[in-house]
């Protein structure tokens, strides 16, 4: 299931990358960046460290904003987004770093609860989902366990399930396996590729260009902040075509359960 | 229904980091505790000092002595005279021979010196109280003028040295009271504030973690400032506490020492319990924007 066998017209644009740049210090941490994420697809982001994938990522989950250029995260667009829509899109991707970043005073349960409570869900929900999420990285039985008495492996699952504990349409990655050995690494890689199975897009930046090259999915290589490769160039001209088209980014909004599209929670609770 | 959830979230938020930062909740309370300390004993001298000046203050009179031999009518008329100034609250009439036995009393045991006495040499008398609003040295010294010139008045006097050294008393009293009172709440402030931020800052991590999942700038700040309204509450109480048991030890050496009214005590934690929330939410408001 490469994305380029996927007949253009039952793919959608969940996330674009627009003529991105930015600079940080006094260079260009990132030039001219264009690249678009369907749904369902994964794609990795191979640079060398210092290449941009980081800053690239942050963009995306809009902690940061180009200098010029847009990104567009399903119905949120980087030049135009309100603050205080920053934390919906945030509920409406799931985010996954290097460091894990679980809290550290919080069991397992509770780090993943705390995506579903931040998003407005209440406890009888998140008690009910909960099993089915932490049974999917396996983890069901440390769920009162802390981050600290984990491995690093586990810690990241952790980590994963609380990122796609509210059903994103996205998953971004930053360098995920970076702190693991290769055999949890593949772990990692094969709990990611069934979530995307699940039907969730996934982004995952790495350095590791071996470990990426064995699974033929689609690969955006990153070198000193432009795209040096990307396979989905072949089929560019269609993409290019259906996502210039604005009414497509309004379609977007509408998709179901894997959309980024606009905060609907309190229209739907009333 | 996402409202209860809210609020229900935000509760138990609040809970747990009560819960789970009991030690340094513990230390930013005493600290807090401490300084609002300093700052209660402040206002605390400060209300006994200025209650210690009004009563002194009080306690100065104007003398109206009258001539000797004045009959009842004219007495009568002065009284209603001085009763018709502005600034004068009331009058008491002291007979020569009241006088006297006040004089006796005064001296003691010296007092056989005034059997050599054969008429009482004191005259009648009006001692007027002042209101205390108009119990300035200006006012007694109009009286005294006016007084002067009536019929049947002899002479009329006041503490006039005394009441104009002890109002330049006050005066430099109450400034500076008033500018140390202003640095010692500024200490307070600057002591409170930096104690909020180093319990923000303690927690930056989560609170980061916190934005990365999607909280709302509201549910990162609202446990913060349920956090400050409560760490307000206890650190008032604890001073009131302090300053209490303080009070009752220096009673015994300093009889009449006044403590706070219950209403002042409220007064103060609901201050303070405001002051603790708007803390926290300036501190973590300044996190979050960065
Ligand atoms: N805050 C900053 N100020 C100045 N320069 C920065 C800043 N952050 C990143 N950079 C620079 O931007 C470039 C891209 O950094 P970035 O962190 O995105 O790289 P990366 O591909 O994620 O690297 P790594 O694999 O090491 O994580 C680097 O040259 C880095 O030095
Ligand atoms: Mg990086």
């Amino acid at each position: 299931m490469l994305v380029y066998e996927i007949m253009p017209g039952e793919k959608r644009i969940i996330a674009g990358v627009y003529h991105l740049s930015k600079v940080l210090g006094r260079h260009f941490a990132l030039k001219d960046i264009n690249f678009q994420l369907a749904n369902g697809e994964f794609v990795f982001l191979v640079g060398a460290s210092g290449a941009g994938k980081s800053t690239l990522l942050r963009m995306m989950y809009m902690d940061d904003i180009p200098d010029s250029g847009q990104v567009i995260m399903g119905a949120y667009v980087s030049t135009r987004i309100k603050r205080s829509d920053i934390p919906r899109l945030r509920r409406k991707i799931g985010i996954v770093f290097q460091d894990f970043r679980l809290i550290g005073d919080r069991t397992v349960f509770e780090n993943v609860a705390l995506a579903m409570k931040v998003a407005g869900t209440g406890i009888t929900e998140i008690k009910h989902e909960m099993t089915n999420i932490l049974t999917r990285v396996g983890l069901y039985h440390k769920r009162y366990e802390l981050p600290g008495a984990l491995s690093g492996g586990e810690q990241q699952r952790v980590a994963i399930a609380r990122a796609v504990a509210n059903k994103p349409a996205v998953l971004l990655a930053d360098e995920p396996t970076g702190n693991l050995d290769p055999m949890v690494t593949r772990g990692i890689l094969e709990l990611l590729f069934k979530i995307n199975s699940g039907g969730t897009a996934v982004l995952m930046a790495t350095h590791d260009v071996e470990l990426v090259k064995s699974f033929g999915q689609r690969i955006i290589y990153l070198q000193d902040g432009k795209i040096a490769k990307d396979k989905e160039m072949l089929f560019r001209g269609n993409l290019r075509e259906s996502i210039s088209n604005s009414r497509v980014d309004h379609r977007v909004k509408k998709f179901t359960e894997h959309s980024i599209g606009e905060d609907d929670d309190g229209k739907r609770e009333s | 229904m996402a409202g209860i959830n809210a609020a229900k979230y935000m509760l138990g938020e609040t809970v747990r980091m009560l819960k789970c930062g009991k030690v340094s909740n513990l230390i930013s309370v005493i600290i807090m505790g401490f300084s609002l300390l300093v700052l209660v004993i402040f206002i605390l001298v400060t209300l006994n000092v200025s209650m210690v000046i009004e009563k002194g203050m009080g306690e100065i009179c104007v003398y109206v002595y009258l001539e000797d031999g004045v009959d009842n009518k004219i007495t009568e008329e002065i009284r209603a005279e001085l009763l018709g100034i502005e600034s004068v609250r009331g009058v008491v009439f002291v007979s020569k021979d009241e006088a006297l036995e006040k004089f006796r009393e005064q001296l003691g045991k010296n007092s056989d010196i005034l059997e050599e006495l054969e008429a009482n040499p004191l005259p009648d008398a009006f001692r007027i109280q002042m209101k205390p609003e108009s119990n300035t040295s200006l006012a007694m010294e109009k009286i005294a003028r006016t007084a002067a010139e009536w019929r049947g008045v002899d002479d009329v006097r006041y503490g006039k040295k005394w009441v104009e050294r002890g109002e330049k008393l006050v005066k430099g009293f109450y400034m500076t009271d008033f500018a140390l009172g202003l640095i010692v709440f500024l200490s307070v402030i600057f002591v409170i504030s930096n104690t909020v931020r180093l319990s923000i800052l303690s927690r930056r991590e989560s609170v980061e973690i916190m934005k990365l999942i999607g909280a709302t700038n509201m549910y990162i700040q609202v446990p913060f400032v349920i956090e400050g309204a409560i760490q307000g509450i206890v650190s008032s109480l604890l001073a009131m506490a302090l300053l209490w048991g303080a009070c009752s030890f220096a009673g015994r050496y300093l009889p009449g020492l006044g403590f706070f009214r219950f209403e002042g005590v409220v007064g103060f934690v609901v201050l303070c319990a405001f002051l603790g929330s708007i803390g926290s939410f300036v501190a973590i408001r300044k996190f979050l924007k960065r």
